[in-house]
């Protein structure tokens, strides 16, 4: 009960706004970071830590002292013993219950010593025929030959002479072998070398580049990402062949330490935004990560918009193409999801196919998929409105085909649509979790024989079915899956609304949440640029496209350094006679 | 975060107290309602007014019109009548015996009968102004007889939906020129005018039950000197027709102020619409300049805007109209060569001549006889004055009956139609059409 | 903080024709036609060239004071009294408008489409969107209004070409409608109209430099003045004159006549959207400037605490009059008479005032 009194005082009281760290793009582009600032940056995780002190502040300490621990053993040293390696890693990964971790020992002949040796791999994550050919036969055949080396270092010796493998690092932190390891790498442990050598011989199997599922074109690249950021990020490197090209690595998750990557434009993008994203990324504390939808969700500005704030693609095509708008893409591994930012509004209705097709063909989808929003996020509220409020704005005899329709129906309109909306709400989850083969069963049942039944017993009138079916169409050809969600779940919020107060509910509705997209921002960047707050340039390719050789200049909001795509007349052709 | 959960908390919370709280006040289902087509409205035998309403029936319009009358007609309205004192009171009275709430959103004619528009229907037509529920576009009807019998004996044969039984038919002065575009907007505003009066249309069930009875007794031909009535010598009521259709539109109901001062026949209502521009085409019948007997047809329409003058003439207004028609041929029953060019002239001065005829009839019915400015003439000796005081203070309204007018009327033949001449048809005694 | 916010000129321009303009979707209309007979429109133009006029002297006496509302400017002249007096006077126009357009668009709403509701209901629905709207602040309420001002202008001008087959160019004639003198002299009075561009002596801070703020001040008075008199001189077109003074919602009656064929009638209801839309952005402002004037006239350090209690304040002052013929009398014989004291006397008066100080601190210096 006192909880109870509390949280309606919490409700109504008013608390002292807690000081966020609020990102804004500046307008100056070349405005660098003040060192003020950096410090403020720096200081931001300890505020979050202290704020979440607060909440627990018992476990805290405790969870400090340990993770001080998990901080000593990585940083252990790697010994010149061998064997003391060797129990390392064995208590590390601990190894008789661990089954598929590989320890290999053998020995090899280097500068005429006979030395102890082990490799340590994981059973399944590396490639076998690597390790064969590259590392155990030169090491344990060719250190028997002589070979000419100046070096006087063993472990340098042994780097740059006996190990014919492409990625090897010297590493002196067992840490950095078993980050190594994890990742489907291997370990070289020698004796009497206080380092050792981490080789890159990641051999897992993973699917090849396949066609894209959710971003299906008729005309442009049909390739997708696939789970291994390597191979995505050079397929982004393939499409943008450009130097300034930048893939940063990160590694998120205290213990998955799932590599990232931080893709842009050097000489584009602008330079606070890149910092932001950084910043972003390294002040991730999380434990295991998996997929970037679950980064998504721990960088994008607001949980509870609606919208999504983030853009997630898996086509290299498009992710190029935003990168050269002078946006970022972060990579993940696992995931053959990009995520892009900042975004606005406008890029989550637009389709990749829009840039290949010719300029009154994308225009045409276009104006369809801004109808089809429309569609899908009022259509059952204005239907309910109109049909429960604004009887005179009917056509006379469309209100008497519907009057006629509904009058054996028992149930108010509103419970109907509620109804169908829910029902079909169900089809389409049960579509997705169901087996492949019963998938088409399950939409015939559904839509025709539930439709037609419902219809055939009176519970609810045909016009509605065709209300909901034509919601339901529209939320399909809604290009960005995220953010058709967002409208799926606002729908029901507007069907309540319209049955609240008619139009005057709409209205508040579409002003409320007028007012939260306006205020969203992702990444610095106002959601609703260059509409909400109007900006000079970057119109050319929003709502309509222009021709191709119309769009000039990159997007204002993003204060991107170059802002300049292309010369006036790209089209040069076109002068050309006048030359002559 | 908090505060953004506050807000979130701050939409749902107040939504669901205020559907909790409220339901919801205005929600009216579709199904929960009637929805009266036409209203009626006659002087009360014993109360000051006679309410009738015809109410659609979906489920029968939906069904195809009804299984118990194959006319459509009956199944697809019910009509009902009440005595009340006003229309609101009389809706309220309908609605202890009528099951579902009547709405009258979509009403589509208020009737009028001739008796009560005589005494002055201002107060009726100023709570259907005040009323939200009423279309502006519904048309201002004057039934000759009662309002109820014009109702009753409403019975769309083409459609199952009376509610566009009356849109079209009402429509239809487009193409026949015999009642006008008299909707409820038009009808206030002139009543407000201070430089036009309103009409409205003459609506009346048919006087003859069979072929045999037909007369015409109460047709304006003779007044206009012609032998036979032409189709626009008829009020509605006197159309010499039977059939199943027992309801008849045509002609206008004139307004002096919210009193009915007389009525117009079809052929006026056509001269009617071209003096003010809103005439649109219609088969007329010209008698044939040369041979007596014969006519001519013509498929006429209004070239341009007709130009209308008035101006002060020994302190009484002077009208001068002049109307620019155009025309194909329809029919030439005399078989003359009008489609020669030279003969041409003839047939678009006998033309002439006739519309001019029929308007300076129109004109000086209602400048002499009713003194009502239907036309808006008004709005054209607005010109003169600055300052409103001035007009007001110079009583159009009043000045009009002392007008004097000419006409003169501009046709042009256009297309003869798929004949260019006609042959006669050769027999062993002359030539005859 | 809230310093720190800084909005383009188009926001800014939106932002002050919808406070501007709210007006025409309640009585605006009438009010013209009452005062000028079929010639309102005439009066329309004659008040905005008068207001241009009074706001070329006050920016040009602004010129000197960048960046500053008119709050600091009362500070200027008179120190704390004189911004608390100047806040204090603003904060009661303020609330005295908002209580009576809130009134009055409920009732207009409550009329048009929910004749059942309770006019609290409808309030309250209203009161909701404010509400979460001055808590999220300026800014978004400014974008807001960016994009939704080209909209509602393209729902009054579908209004517009919808009626045009009602026009008769009659209507207008006598052009001079109830005389010279009637119209020049008495109409001046109608400056009122343009009251809501005292908004704009308090967002100095948030726009910059003086050339934003005068730019602002006359785009957004002409492309008001458009709005304006396109609404009156429409509704005197399509309508003749003694029937114009009659109708509570002159717009919305208009909106009523269009007819597009069979199947296209009675659309008005879609416009609700556009009208209620503008009220919801017009109350959000007003309220959002009631709450920032009183935080700046007592110097407090939050403004969103007082969002609740004015609120309340304004809901009851909002039921107060008796009937809705008792709130547009307040509006129309009260606030449409001496609103132009407070928009351009006050600042005119201040201003004179401080340049006077001005110039004398630099003679003694």
């Amino acid at each position: 009960m006192v909880d109870f009194i509390k949280t309606v005082k919490d409700f109504f009281a008013f608390k002292e706004p807690k000081e966020i760290e609020q990102f804004v793009l500046k307008e100056d582009e070349n405005e660098k970071p003040k060192p003020e600032e950096k410090s403020d940056k720096k200081q931001k995780p300890k505020q979050k830590e202290s704020f979440i002190s607060k909440l627990t502040s018992n476990n805290h300490q405790k969870e400090k002292e340990k993770e001080d621990k998990a901080e000593d053993e990585k940083s252990v040293g790697i010994s010149k013993d061998i064997n003391e390696n060797l129990e390392h890693i064995k208590k590390v990964y601990n190894i008789p219950d661990n089954g598929d971790l590989v320890i290999r020992e053998f020995e090899i002949v280097a500068k005429d010593k006979s030395l102890n040796a082990f490799i340590i791999l994981f059973d399944g994550m590396s490639d076998s025929t690597i390790i064969n050919s590259s590392i155990l036969q030169p090491l344990m055949l060719l250190s028997n030959v002589e070979v000419k080396g100046k070096e006087n270092d063993l472990a340098l010796y042994i780097r740059n002479h006996l190990i014919p493998h492409n990625q090897v690092k010297m590493v002196e932190k067992i840490s950095d072998i078993i980050d190594e390891v994890n990742f489907g790498g291997s370990g070289l442990f020698i004796d009497g070398i206080d380092k050792a050598y981490a080789c890159d011989t990641k051999g897992w199997l993973q699917r090849s580049v396949d066609r894209p599922n959710t971003e299906i074109v008729i005309r442009g690249p049909q390739e997708a990402f696939t789970e291994g950021m390597r191979v995505n990020t050079s397929l982004i490197r393939k499409t943008l062949k450009d130097k300034n090209l930048i893939v940063e690595n990160f590694k998120i998750g205290k213990r998955s330490q799932t590599p990232c990557s931080l893709l842009y434009l050097k000489d584009i993008a602008n330079e606070s935004l890149v910092d932001e994203a950084r910043r972003r990324l390294e002040n991730i504390n999380v434990d295991f990560i998996f997929d970037s939808g679950e980064l998504e969700q721990f960088l994008e500005d607001s949980t509870f918009l609606p919208a999504p704030q983030i853009l997630a693609t898996e086509r290299p095509d498009r992710t190029s193409n935003l990168i050269t708008q002078g946006k970022l893409a972060v990579l993940m591994h696992g995931s053959p999801f990009a995520l892009i930012m900042p975004i606005t509004n406008s890029d989550l209705l637009h389709s990749p196919e829009d840039a290949y097709v010719r300029f009154p063909f994308s225009n045409l989808f276009r104006v369809v998929r801004i109808i089809a929003v429309l569609l899908s996020l009022l259509l059952p509220g204005f239907y309910i409105a109109i049909t429960n409020y604004h009887h005179e704005m009917i056509p006379t005899d469309l209100l008497i085909a519907i009057e006629a329709a509904r009058e054996a129906v028992p149930f108010p309109s509103v419970m109907e649509i509620l109804m169908m909306e829910f029902a079909f709400e169900l089809i389409r989850e049960a579509g997705v979790r169901i087996p492949g083969p019963i998938g088409p069963t399950l939409g015939i049942i559904g839509a025709l024989i539930l439709g037609q039944a419902a219809v055939a017993a009176n519970i609810v009138s045909p016009i509605l079915i065709i209300v909901v079916a034509v919601t339901g169409i529209g939320s399909f050809a809604v290009p960005n899956f995220a953010l058709a969600f967002s409208f799926r779940i606002l729908r029901f919020v507007y069907i309540i609304l319209a049955a609240l107060a008619g139009f005057l509910g709409i209205t508040l509705g579409i002003f409320v949440h007028g007012i939260m997209l306006v205020s969203a921002k992702s990444f610095g960047v106002p959601f609703m640029a260059p509409f909400g707050p109007r900006t000079s340039d970057g119109i050319a390719d929003q709502f309509l496209r222009s021709p191709i050789w119309n769009q000039e200049k990159r997007p204002d909001y993003l204060n991107v350094k170059n802002q300049k795509k292309q010369p006036e007349i790209s089209r040069k052709w076109t002068q050309k006679e006048k030359k002559k | 975060m908090i505060i953004k959960l506050k807000l979130l908390l701050a939409i749902i919370i107040p939504c669901i107290i205020l559907s909790v709280l409220s339901g919801c006040f205005d929600a009216r289902e579709i199904d929960d309602l009637a929805y009266p087509m036409a209203i009626g409205l006659d002087k009360g035998d014993d109360n000051l007014l006679k309410i009738t309403l015809q109410l659609a029936v979906p489920v029968a319009i939906a069904g195809g019109g009804g299984e118990e009358a194959p006319g459509g007609g009956g199944g697809t309205s019910t009509i009902v009548t009440i005595e009340a004192p006003a229309i609101y009171s009389g809706i309220n009275m309908a609605n202890t015996f009528i099951s579902k709430q009547i709405n009258l959103s979509h009403a589509k004619v208020i009737v009028f009968s001739e008796e009560l528009a005589k005494e002055g229907i201002g107060k009726y037509i100023s709570a259907i102004a005040r009323g939200r529920e009423f279309r502006p576009s519904m048309f201002v009807m004057v039934a000759k007889g009662s309002a109820e019998e014009y109702i009753r004996a409403v019975e769309p044969a083409l459609e199952a939906n009376p509610a566009k039984y009356y849109e079209m038919k009402l429509r239809a002065f487009d193409y026949t020129g015999f009642t006008t575009d008299a909707t409820f907007t038009r009808f206030y505003h002139n009543i407000k005018s201070t430089a036009a009066q309103s009409y409205a249309i003459l609506a009346s069930v048919s006087k003859f039950d069979s072929s045999k009875d037909i007369d015409n007794d109460e047709s304006t031909y003779l007044e206009k000197g012609r032998d036979i009535p032409f189709e626009g010598d008829f009020k509605a009521g006197s159309m010499p027709k039977v059939g199943d259709i027992k309801s008849e539109v045509m002609g206008l109901a004139v307004f002096d102020g919210d009193k009915m001062v007389g009525e117009l026949d079809g052929g006026k209502t056509t001269s009617h619409l071209m003096v003010m521009g809103g005439f649109n085409y219609a088969f007329i019948t010209i008698p044939d300049p040369i041979k007596e007997g014969f006519y001519v047809l013509i498929n006429t329409s209004q070239r341009r805007n007709p130009e209308v003058e008035v101006s002060m003439v020994n302190n009484s207004p002077h009208i001068s109209v002049k109307v620019l028609l155009e025309g194909d041929i329809l029919s030439i029953q005399s078989g003359i060569n009008y489609e020669d060019v030279d003969k041409l002239k003839v047939l678009e001065d006998g033309a002439e001549e006739f519309f001019k005829e029929e308007i300076s009839h129109y004109l000086t019915k209602i400048i002499e006889e009713y003194g009502v400015d239907i036309c808006g003439f008004g709005n054209n000796m607005k010109r003169n004055f600055l300052t409103w005081r001035e007009w007001e203070n110079f009583n159009w309204l009043n000045k009009f009956k002392n007008s004097t007018f000419d006409v003169e009327v501009d046709l042009k033949i256009r297309r003869p139609g798929l004949m260019m001449r006609t042959m006669p048809v050769p027999d062993s005694k002359g030539d005859e059409d | 903080m809230e310093n720190k916010i800084i909005f383009g000129r188009a926001e800014a321009i939106s932002v002050l024709i919808i406070i501007m303009t709210t007006q025409l979707f309640i009585s605006f209309p009438r009010l013209m036609a009452e005062s000028g007979g079929n010639a309102g429109w005439l009066l329309t133009i004659y008040v905005t060239l008068l207001s241009l006029f009074f706001f070329m002297i006050i920016s040009k006496l602004y010129k000197p004071f960048e960046g500053k509302d008119i709050l600091d400017i009362g500070e200027y002249v008179a120190g704390n009294t004189g911004r608390i007096l100047v806040g204090v006077i603003i904060l009661i126009t303020y609330v005295f408008i908002i209580s009576i357009v809130l009134r009055e668009f409920s009732d207009g709403l409550k009329i048009l489409a929910f004749e059942k509701s309770p006019v609290s209901f409808i309030m309250i629905f209203f009161l909701i969107g404010m509400i979460l709207a001055a808590y999220y602040g300026l800014e978004p309420l400014t974008r807001y209004s960016a994009i939704i001002v080209p909209i509602i202008a393209a729902a009054f001008l579908f209004i517009i070409i919808g009626v045009v087959p009602n026009f008769d160019t009659n209507n207008i004639i006598p052009i001079l409608g109830k005389g010279p003198s009637e119209l020049f002299l008495k109409g001046a009075t109608k400056i009122s109209v343009y009251s809501g561009l005292s908004i704009l002596f308090l967002i100095p801070p948030f726009l910059g430099n003086y050339n934003n703020f005068k730019k602002t001040g006359y785009y957004s008075i002409i492309l008001s003045s458009i709005f304006l008199t396109g609404g009156s001189l429409v509704y005197s077109l399509a309508i003749p004159y003694p029937a114009t003074t009659e109708f509570v919602l002159p717009i919305y009656t208009l909106a009523r006549f269009i007819d597009l064929g069979r199947f296209f009638k009675r659309i008005e209801s879609v416009f609700l959207l556009a009208w209620a839309t503008s009220a919801y952005i017009y109350l959000s402002i007003v309220l959002f400037f009631i709450v920032y004037v009183y935080k700046k006239a007592f110097k407090l350090k939050y403004h969103s605490p007082l969002i609740m209690p004015f609120s309340i304040l304004i809901f009851t002052f909002a039921l107060l009059p008796e009937s809705m013929m008792a709130a547009l009398e307040l509006e129309s014989n009260i606030f449409r008479v001496f609103a132009w004291i407070v928009t351009f006397c006050m600042p005119l008066f201040l201003l004179t005032i401080a340049s006077i100080i001005k110039k004398k601190k630099r003679v003694k210096k």
